[in-house]
């Protein structure tokens, strides 16, 4: 192969040509303030902790550049920096978060022990676990296809088009209310009211079922046993 | 040749970075942001609280799956089974990282619901956050799925006869023939049994992880494009 031939240029070149490398600059994030240097940790570059604080920043760098955020806006009485004042109580939460869950799984075993393997011929009435208890509970209340599939579709897609739901029948209701806007349900009588009943219900439901098969009441399909 | 200090090459792979992208403002900005005061309240906590635990799960799910046998054929004791005895059992620590996976799957579904009904009180899902919550909710429903799959996998009675109510469930939907496929699709045969344990397990460990953990990168880099909302 001749000097010609050879390929200056493209994958595979044999002589890549030097190449200027390309700083990119980040967006202005106009707006931000971020501490002055007087009241930053004296971690810099050369700081043998350093690492840590790239650790901790490689989150916000890898999920990208943040937007105009509120607090750019507020003055600087109302905000704080995110390391370390905002950071701390994280570490903190994971280590009792671990401690926690480790002393469950080291006294609370009755739940994890397993039964006799698993026998199609078997008789057993089975019992979920919390989180679907109150639905199994509610099953028994009607007619099958209304309470397992209908109703709780319908319930799901509410709650997934709920912010739809809230920015377009929220403000309707208020004008026929008379009301000048349409708070957020922490302060609204309507949808604060209408979550806590929801809550209400299902707990209801969920110690129904736990008060056990013993636990009969008359209903419309007849008696109903808890779970 | 002097050995350079360790600070020295420290510095100079922080210098070499810096001159092909701003790493340390990068940094600067990440670090040392400003958040609103507001957001200190303990119950904003609980959105973090659902990712470490949601890490968590898969560190421990990894693990598990390490000993752990998707066969649910043989008898009378089938290799999941056997293999989950196996971990509780004879594995070193193998009942502490079954048991912390159980609690905290338990644990994540209470502070997802924690944190939904927080994001719900304060009114954080309003514009422009309605993509968000419709993530995040969607996220509480994968949740619960990995709770469904999950509670197959030790192929015990118990577990055993939850799915198969489930499933049953799942076979309600009118047409009849539809629900027939749904149920024959989900249990892999006209029963519950050994493909249906792989169904689970292939859900379980593979389809839910990867969809959960996209649609946490969505909801992260949403939640970094719009910030933290102002209780209204």
């Amino acid at each position: 192969m001749s000097e010609k031939d050879i390929p200056r240029e493209g994958p595979g070149a044999a002589v890549a040509p030097p190449k200027e490398v390309e700083i990119i600059e980040l967006d202005g994030h106009g707006g931000h303030t971020l501490e002055p240097e007087w009241k930053r940790l004296p971690i810099g570059p050369d700081h043998i902790l350093y690492p840590l604080l790239v650790g901790i920043a490689l989150f916000p760098i890898l999920m990208g550049d943040s937007g105009h955020h509120l607090a750019d806006d507020m003055p600087d009485d109302e905000t704080h920096p995110f390391f370390p004042d905002h950071f701390w109580p994280y570490p903190v939460i994971i280590i009792v978060m671990m401690i926690t869950l480790g002393l469950l799984a080291a006294f609370v075993q009755k739940n994890l022990q397993l039964e006799s393997p698993a026998d199609p011929r078997a008789v057993t009435i089975p019992r979920p676990d919390w989180y679907f208890l109150f639905l199994f509970q509610f099953i028994k209340l009607g007619p099958e296809l209304l309470m397992a599939v209908v109703i709780p579709t319908g319930i799901i897609i509410v709650f997934l088009l709920w912010p739809f739901i809230d920015a377009i029948a929220g403000p309707r209701t208020a004008r026929r209310l008379g009301w000048k806007r349409w708070p957020v349900p922490g302060r609204n009588l309507y949808s604060g009211a209408g979550f806590v009943i929801f809550l209400v219900i299902i707990a209801l439901l969920e110690l129904w079922a736990l008060a056990g098969p013993t636990a009969c009441l008359p209903w419309f399909t007849g008696q109903v046993c808890g779970a | 040749m002097a050995i350079p200090h360790p600070r020295d090459v420290q510095l100079a792979v922080v210098n070499w970075l810096d001159e092909r992208y701003p790493f340390t403002k990068a940094i600067d900005e990440a670090m040392y942001q400003r958040v609103p005061n507001f957001a200190n309240a303990f119950y904003y906590c609980f959105g973090g609280m659902v990712f470490v635990l949601i890490v968590l799960q898969l560190l421990t799910g990894i693990l598990l799956a390490i000993y752990y046998v998707p066969d649910a054929r043989g008898t009378p004791q089938p290799a999941a089974y056997t293999s989950v005895l196996f971990i509780q059992n004879n594995v070193y620590l193998g009942w502490l990282i079954r048991g912390v996976h159980f609690w905290g799957a338990n644990i994540l579904i209470l502070m997802v619901l924690l944190h939904m009904a927080r994001v719900y009180w304060t009114g954080s899902y309003r514009a422009p956050r309605e993509l968000n919550w419709m993530v995040g909710a969607t996220m509480l429903l994968l949740i619960l799925a990995f709770a469904l799959t999950g509670y197959l996998l030790p192929w015990d009675t118990k577990a055993y006869f939850a799915s198969e109510v489930t499933i049953k469930i799942m076979g309600l939907p009118p047409p009849p023939q539809l629900g027939a496929l749904i149920k024959t699709l989900v249990q892999g045969g006209p029963v519950v049994g050994p493909p249906t344990l792989q169904i689970f397990f292939t859900a379980h460990v593979f389809l839910l992880p990867a969809l959960i953990v996209l649609l946490m990168y969505v909801h992260f880099r949403l939640i970094r494009a719009h910030g933290i909302a102002e209780p209204l």
